[in-house]
Formats: C-alpha cells, sequence, structure tokens
C-alpha cells in the first residue's frame, strides 16, 4: 500500500480541495439562477443609489476629505470585490457562529483537513458573485485603466479578502466562548462595511486608529486606494503583511475556540 | 363581509348590534376601537422585543454619525450649501432617516403574509383589511419611531447643536409632517406588497421603491438635485416622504410654506390611501379567482 | 493486532447550574455555581482488527461521548483511548485519514449536492486519487444500489436513500475503521432492514473494524459478533454476541387476543397477565422453543391477534445488574 508513503496535508492537496469545492458548488449555484440575477439586480441599484449620491455631492461641493468621485467609486469597487471573494471562497463565514452552535463542527472535525479552512470554505454565497463582478466593472470604466493596474487592483482585493474573511470569522468565533454573539458578528460586519465605503479622511484621527485596529478598514480601503492612486506596489506589500497578520490573529483565536470545544465544556453540552 | 364560506350562521358582529342599538356613531366607536386595540396589542408586543430592536438603534446612530462627518467634510470650506447649514444638514439627516428607518420595513411583514397565506384567512374577517394592517404596523412603528426620534435627538445635540425646534407650532407640524410621512410609506408599501398577487417574487419593486426613497429627499435635501431632476422629483410623492418632514424639522421655511408642504403630503397620502383600496380590491378579486 | 485500545477512560462535563427564580439567577451572575456531569466513569475494553463491535446502551447512557472520544472530537478528561496507535485527541487529523464515520443524525454528504458532487468533493478531502476514487466510487455505487439517485440534490432523497449514500460515502477512502453512531436512528422498519443488511455485508466484506453503537438491540444483533453494553457510563458487558444472545436476549413477549373465550393455560407456562380472551406470556427460549409455543397458541382457538417482542434492552440491562456475577440469569 503506497499511501503510507503519501505526503498528506500539502499545500496541493488543499488547493485540490477547494478548487473541487468551488466547481462543485458554482454547479449548484446555477440551479439558483434566478434569485441569483434578482440578487445582483439588488446590490447594483443599491451600489447606484450611491453613487449617484456621491456624484450630486461631490458635483455640488468638489472633494469630499480630498476625495473626488473616481476615488470613491474606486472604494466602493475595492470594497465590492473584496467582500464579494471573501463570501466567495469562505462562503461560510457568517454562518460559522451558527455552526459552532449547533455542533455542526463535529463533522469537520472528522475529516483530515485543517478544520476552519475547511468549514469555512464548505459553502459559497450566491449574491457574492454580483460583488465580487461589480469592482471590475466599476474599474474598467474608471480612467487610467491598464493591466498593470488590473493586476494591482487583484493583488489588493486578495488581500482585502483575506482582511474580511478574518475578522468575520473572529467575531464569529467568539461564539466558543461567550455562546451566541451573533449581534456583535452582525454589528462587526456593518461597522465595517461602513467605516470601508466612505473617505477615511473625514473622521477625525482620534477614530482612525480604530481603522487599523479592531475594525480593519484602513487596510480594506484606504491603503489600497492609496496603492492605485501612485504609491503601487509597495503600499500593496503592506496590505499584504496586514491581511496576514489578520488572518493569524484570526486562525489563532478559532484554535483557542476549539480547544475549548473540544473539552465539551460549553454552555451546556452538547453530548 | 362576515360568515363568508363558513355555511353557519354567525352572530352579528358587534359593531352592527352597536349601530342596531344605539346609532351610528356608537358604531363608529367600536370600529375604530377594533383598529385601536389592534395597534395597542401591536405596539406592545413590540416593546417585548426591544432586544432585536438594539441593532436598529445601532445602525440608525451609525449612519447618523457617519454623515455628520460627511457633511462636516463636505462644508469644509464654505458656510452652507443651496442655504443649509452644517448643523441644519445634520439634523435634516437625523429627521429624513425616522420616515425611513422607522416607517420603512412593512414591506417585509406584508409579503410574509401574502405568501403564507394570512390575506386569504383574514379577508373573511369583519373589518377593512388595509385599516388592520395600518393600525397593527403603526403601532408598531410608533414605537420604532419613537425610540428613534430620542436617539436622534440625542445624537443631534452631540454632533449638531441645538435642537432647531424653534416653537410649539414648529413641533406640531414637525410631528405631523413625520406621521403623514410614516403612513405614506406604510401605505405605498402595502401596495408594492399587494403585488404578489401577480407576481411570484416582487422583492425587486421594493428595493426600487426604497432606493428612490433614499436618493431622493434622505440621503439629499431635495435642493441638492439637479434642477432637471428637480422639477421630476416635484411629481412624485417621495419629497413628501423624507423631505418634507427634514425639511421641516431642520430648517423651518416659515408657516406659510411649512403648511403648504403639509398640505401637499396630505394630498399625496390620499392618493396613497386610494392606491391601497384599489390595489387590494383588485387583488382580492384575484384571489376568489385563484381560490387562494 | 488491537485496532481500539480503551483504557480507564472518563469524561466528566462541567455545566452551570442553571437558576430558578430571580434571587439565584442574581447569585449565578456573580458566583455561578457548576456541576459535574460524569457521562463516562473508567470504561476499558479492547478491539482487534477486523472485529465488528456493538456499542450499546439506553439514551443518555454514554455511547456518543465514548465515541467522540475514540475519534477525536472530545478530549478525555483522564485515562487514555489509542485508535490504530494513534492517540485520537492528540493526533486527530492524522487519524481521520484512515478511520471513517457516519453519524446517525448528521450528514456528511452536502445538503444541496447531488451524492456524486459530496464523492468528488470527499475525493478531495481525503486526498483519494482520481484514478482511485472512479473506481472505488462506482465500486460503492453498484454495491449499495445508489446509481438511480447520484445525481439528485440531496435534500430531495428519502431517508433510507440518503442512509445508503451516507455509509457509501463512508467508505470511499478505505478506512480501516468504520465508527457508526446510531445509524439506524428515525428510519423505518422496511429501511432499517435494508440498513442491517448492507452493514452485514460491511462486516464480511471489507475486513476494517466496525464499531456500532445503538440503542436498539435487534440492529446490531445479526451483524455484530461482540456487544459492550455500557449503562451510566461504566462497562456492564463486554462479550461475545453468542453469549449475550444466550444469556440475556433469550426473552420473547408473547401478547395474543383470541375472538371466543379459550384455555389460556399453557402446560408449565402460565400467562403472566390475561383476560377472558387475550393473554401474555413470557417465553425464556432456552427452555422453550418459540415454535412449540406458538404452534400451540394458534391452534387454541380463531387467533384475531398476535405479538411477539423482543426484551427492551433496558430490561436486560436491569436483570444483568439482579444477576449473580457469572451466573444465569
Amino acid at each position: 500500500m503506497h499511501r503510507a508513503t503519501r505526503r498528506f496535508g500539502s499545500p496541493r492537496a488543499y488547493l485540490r480541495f477547494l478548487s473541487v469545492s468551488f466547481v462543485v458548488n458554482i454547479q449548484s449555484v446555477l440551479e439558483y439562477r434566478a434569485n441569483f440575477l434578482l440578487q445582483v439586480f439588488g446590490m447594483m441599484l443599491n451600489n447606484a443609489a450611491f453613487a449617484l449620491f456621491w456624484g450630486m455631492l461631490i458635483g455640488k461641493v468638489g472633494a469630499v476629505g480630498g476625495y473626488g468621485f473616481d476615488d470613491v467609486m474606486l472604494i466602493w469597487a475595492l470594497v465590492s470585490t473584496s467582500f464579494g471573494l471573501a463570501h466567495v471562497v469562505f462562503g461560510n463565514v457568517r454562518s460559522l457562529g451558527q455552526i459552532i452552535q449547533r455542533g455542526e463542527l463535529d463533522l469537520y472535525l472528522l475529516q483530515p483537513k485543517d478544520v476552519m479552512l475547511n468549514v469555512l470554505s464548505s459553502r459559497t454565497l450566491v449574491s457574492a458573485w454580483g460583488d465580487f463582478a461589480y469592482g471590475f466593472l466599476v474599474l474598467a470604466l474608471l480612467p487610467g485603466f491598464d493591466p498593470g493596474r488590473l493586476a494591482l487592483f487583484c493583488a489588493l482585493a486578495f488581500t482585502g479578502a483575506l482582511v474580511f474573511a478574518a475578522t468575520l470569522a473572529a467575531a464569529e468565533s467568539l461564539c466558543f466562548f461567550i455562546g451566541d454573539s451573533s449581534g456583535i458578528a452582525g454589528a462587526v460586519t456593518e461597522f465595517l462595511l461602513s467605516f470601508s465605503l466612505y473617505p477615511e479622511t473625514i473622521f477625525g484621527q482620534g477614530m482612525r486608529w480604530v481603522f487599523y485596529t479592531i475594525l480593519p478598514s484602513g487596510f480594506i480601503a484606504f491603503v489600497p486606494l492609496s496603492a492605485l492612486n501612485g504609491l503601487g506596489w509597495p503600499a500593496a506589500g503592506i496590505a499584504a503583511c496586514a491581511a496576514l497578520a489578520y488572518s493569524a490573529a484570526s486562525y489563532g483565536l478559532f484554535r483557542l475556540g476549539l480547544r475549548r470545544y473540544e473539552s465539551g465544556n460549553q454552555m451546556g453540552s452538547r453530548v | 363581509m362576515s360568515g363568508r364560506g363558513l355555511g353557519t350562521r354567525p352572530l352579528p358582529p358587534a359593531c352592527s348590534r352597536a349601530a342596531a342599538r344605539g346609532g351610528i356613531i356608537a358604531a363608529a366607536g367600536l370600529k375604530a376601537r377594533k383598529y385601536g386595540v389592534a395597534g395597542l396589542v401591536s405596539a406592545r408586543n413590540r416593546t417585548a422585543y426591544m432586544g432585536s430592536f438594539l441593532g436598529d438603534i445601532l445602525s440608525y446612530s451609525l449612519f447618523v454619525f457617519v454623515f455628520s462627518r460627511v457633511w462636516t467634510a463636505a462644508l469644509a470650506d464654505r458656510i452652507d450649501i443651496e442655504g443649509y447649514s452644517l448643523s441644519q444638514l445634520i439634523w435634516y439627516f437625523i429627521a429624513a432617516e425616522i420616515p425611513a428607518f422607522g416607517f420603512g420595513r412593512f414591506f417585509w411583514t406584508l409579503a410574509q403574509d401574502m405568501k403564507s397565506g394570512q390575506v386569504a384567512y383574514l379577508a373573511s374577517r369583519p373589518f377593512s383589511f388595509v385599516g388592520y394592517h395600518f393600525a397593527q404596523g403603526m403601532g408598531k412603528a410608533a414605537v420604532d419611531a419613537s425610540v428613534l426620534a430620542a436617539v436622534g435627538a440625542g445624537l443631534g445635540l452631540l454632533l449638531a447643536g441645538p435642537l432647531p425646534i424653534s416653537s410649539p407650532a414648529h413641533a406640531a407640524a414637525a410631528l405631523a409632517s413625520i406621521l403623514i410621512a410614516g403612513s405614506m410609506q406604510f401605505l405605498l408599501q402595502f401596495a408594492i406588497a399587494m403585488t404578489a398577487f401577480w407576481i411570484e417574487d416582487n422583492s425587486a419593486f421594493f428595493w426600487i421603491y426604497q432606493k428612490l426613497v433614499l436618493i431622493v429627499g434622505t440621503l439629499l435635501p431635495i435642493e441638492f438635485l439637479p434642477e432637471a431632476a428637480r422639477r421630476i422629483a416635484a411629481w412624485t410623492p417621495f419629497p413628501s416622504m423624507s423631505y418634507a418632514p427634514a425639511r421641516i424639522v431642520s430648517s423651518w421655511p416659515g408657516g406659510g410654506a411649512a403648511l403648504s408642504l403639509i398640505a401637499s403630503q396630505l394630498a399625496w397620502l390620499a392618493a396613497a390611501v386610494l392606491l391601497c383600496q384599489a390595489a387590494y380590491r383588485l387583488g382580492r378579486s384575484r384571489l376568489t379567482v385563484n381560490g387562494g | 493486532m488491537p485496532a481500539i485500545v480503551v483504557d480507564n477512560l472518563s469524561k466528566s462535563f462541567r455545566t452551570k447550574v442553571r437558576p430558578g427564580g430571580f434571587a439565584s439567577s442574581l447569585k449565578s451572575l456573580v458566583a455561578p455555581e457548576y456541576r459535574s456531569v460524569e457521562a463516562v466513569r473508567d470504561v476499558g475494553f479492547e478491539v482487534n482488527e477486523g472485529e465488528i463491535v456493538a456499542f450499546l446502551g439506553p439514551n443518555g447512557a454514554g455511547k456518543s461521548t465514548t465515541i467522540k472520544m475514540l475519534t477525536g472530537i472530545l478530549r478525555p478528561s483522564s485515562g487514555s483511548a489509542s485508535v490504530l496507535g494513534l492517540d485520537p485527541a492528540r493526533r486527530r487529523t492524522e487519524l481521520a485519514r484512515s478511520i471513517g464515520a457516519v453519524f446517525g443524525q448528521r450528514s456528511q454528504l452536502w445538503f444541496h449536492l447531488p451524492p456524486s458532487d459530496s464523492f468528488r468533493l470527499l475525493g478531495a478531502v481525503y486526498e483519494i486519487e482520481g484514478r482511485v476514487l472512479k473506481a472505488r466510487s462506482a465500486e460503492l455505487v453498484e454495491r449499495f444500489g445508489i446509481a438511480s439517485y447520484m445525481d439528485v440534490p440531496v435534500r430531495k432523497l428519502s431517508l433510507g436513500e440518503r442512509v445508503r449514500c451516507e455509509i457509501a460515502a463512508s467508505l470511499l477512502h478505505d478506512p480501516k475503521v468504520l465508527f457508526l453512531d446510531e445509524p439506524t436512528i428515525g428510519l423505518d422498519l422496511v429501511v432499517r432492514r435494508e440498513v442491517r443488511a448492507l452493514l452485514s455485508d460491511l462486516a464480511s466484506r471489507d475486513g476494517a473494524t466496525v464499531f456500532i453503537t445503538s440503542h436498539d438491540v435487534g440492529d446490531i444483533e445479526r451483524v455484530c459478533k461482540r456487544a459492550i453494553i455500557i449503562h451510566h457510563g461504566v462497562v456492564v458487558v463486554d462479550e461475545s454476541m453468542k453469549e449475550l444472545r444466550h444469556r440475556a436476549l433469550s426473552r420473547k413477549y408473547i401478547g395474543v387476543k383470541y375472538a371466543k373465550p379459550v384455555d389460556l393455560d399453557l402446560p408449565g407456562l402460565p400467562p403472566v397477565k390475561r383476560t377472558e380472551t387475550a393473554a401474555s406470556y413470557v417465553v425464556d427460549t432456552r427452555e422453550r422453543r418459540l415454535e412449540e409455543v406458538l404452534r400451540a397458541l394458534v391452534g387454541r382457538g380463531e387467533l384475531e391477534d398476535l405479538t411477539v417482542e423482543d426484551e427492551s434492552l433496558e430490561d436486560i440491562i436491569s436483570r444483568i445488574y439482579q444477576s449473580k456475577p457469572g451466573g444465569e440469569l
């Protein structure tokens, strides 16, 4: 039996798992086409409304907080694609709390794959595909579109997605410790999105440190925007470091919670 | 109206008994009480769910805070925009969000009722379908809106300065305007929900409606819209739904102008009522055709 | 060569004492009281490779807890467990490659996807080589007879169809040990029989070690060779099925109802309950052939109803407790 000599748990194996998961989930999503299109429509509508808002406001008063119309559109593109990517690859990120509470983690514990990665990537969110695509659409419509810019945008979307996923997963992981944390998780999502979608400069210095710590909208919006607006790949490097840091922290928190789960001493044992 | 389809002869409803006994006024009083009770019960249920309401308050506060920063930045190098000072813009937003937020989510419960068949069930009850739902919905929303108004006032004092309400007349006009706006929200969302009789998934219509409410008068005062858009908007009910109350609260346009704003609100309200009744009647006939 | 070694395994849970009334609620906020629940106490046994073991016990006996400790889902409070030479708690991921599990109340199949997709995903999870996966899938599909609904979303399948797919999926990666936790729970009689047939087939063909928990003895009787009974967290019985059957499963409860009054006394077997036309008997099949008793009953008169039931596991266990050590029941 040559099975014993094969390397198990290699990055290639995880990649295979993710790509199969991907392909298989897309097929099931295509089944719900109508629903998907409806969601995309809703998303477009929402984004259009705010684009109109910013267009009219900036038209009246000029730049707001140093952000012109193109800047605002670029932020929306970055946030939209990052958010979309996070939920396309890690579709279970917002259900993590529920999964923990219902004891459904057991099934993932039985499988020879990293639990967190396994749980998060078991599902893909239909609507997230629309968000993901929207950013590229906007980028193409904005001036200065070229392959270099596209490549940078992709890299930034990737780091942004990691920051999003890591932060949301961490909020959901609180379920390990405090029971139902859905309120906190919901609030975190909302705050993160809200702060990301508005020019960071309108918030006072006293507040901005928050955007680089507990609600990392700075790494999702401002730093990537700076990268696209001239600072280039070095700024992307900063975003990448942040993405790694947040991912590591989130993973660590999850593992701590998992230990707790394994000891079974949750709010009422789920024997 | 009563005893439809059951074959048994029920007792005559209380209001017709009252009418038989003591006259029209008594009957009207009982009828009103029916709807009044519905509203009161609903309001009481709502207070029991204050926990989930906390989320709404949080969202509202966040929104108000963020927009106060947006306006501060927008007015970085000028005194006012279209006559609105910074303080007025913040108060405008606080007030505009009350009909949008506090009276803005009827559609989902109504749509649920449509889907679950509650409609068919309630259609055979001896009261006005629209009226009953109105009382129920508004009862809930009244509590929501009151709390939001209180929170909003607090936020406004913190972020924008003193309350812009200058006199009892001003306060009365503001209250009236908000209530009319809220009622319009209900009626229009009700009408959209009625489309469920013809179209399975009508949430897209509601989303479009929601965004229009947002753009035309909630996020921005009407005066900020480009000339052409402003003229078109004048022919829609949207200015009556957020602009009117927000304007009255934040930058008092004078007694006469306020009254004319409220008057146009009332006109649109009447139109909304008619639309609702018509939609319901059309829908109900379709219901009996399809068998529920 | 032991596949599973369990030694003095214990697990206790700490739960908060839920207060009743306002005053005690207040107190529990400041100084919470905890209660310790011993789910499993000093359990020990060994299972050799290729053995098929039934792990029985009434609800709440500690079966699920034990199996969770053996699969690494739960960490023991004390004692040790070793599956295929590995400590499940410490080397769970490594162990997971070689064990399979079917949990009666939870599904490993993706709910919205057809079983064929689940197989592909599991192939990636267990890193089964493409060709091997294909061959193994085909083999299992044929064996379990699930070809006709491999492409139907799992949510649309009946419970019986789902269980078949579930068990098939658990065998994809050719596990050396298969754990089944209440595989027949909630299934109706017909499906249950099918599943039992599948399980016996499993037992004879694959050479894997099979560990099944259940609170229904009938399920396991025909499939397993050995039974371990756990009660209140403690092992009460650990012997071959043959012995257990002989020792404790020999009682049958017979109920009869006749159209007209008949003589209900059988030679040496008085009814335990009787009316004019109905009676119930307890037959010890070691002393008396069931067939003879039934024949005698049928011959007495016109039968309206006849029921034959096994003894419940709870009753068996209580009798075991009451018996003299090593003696006959």
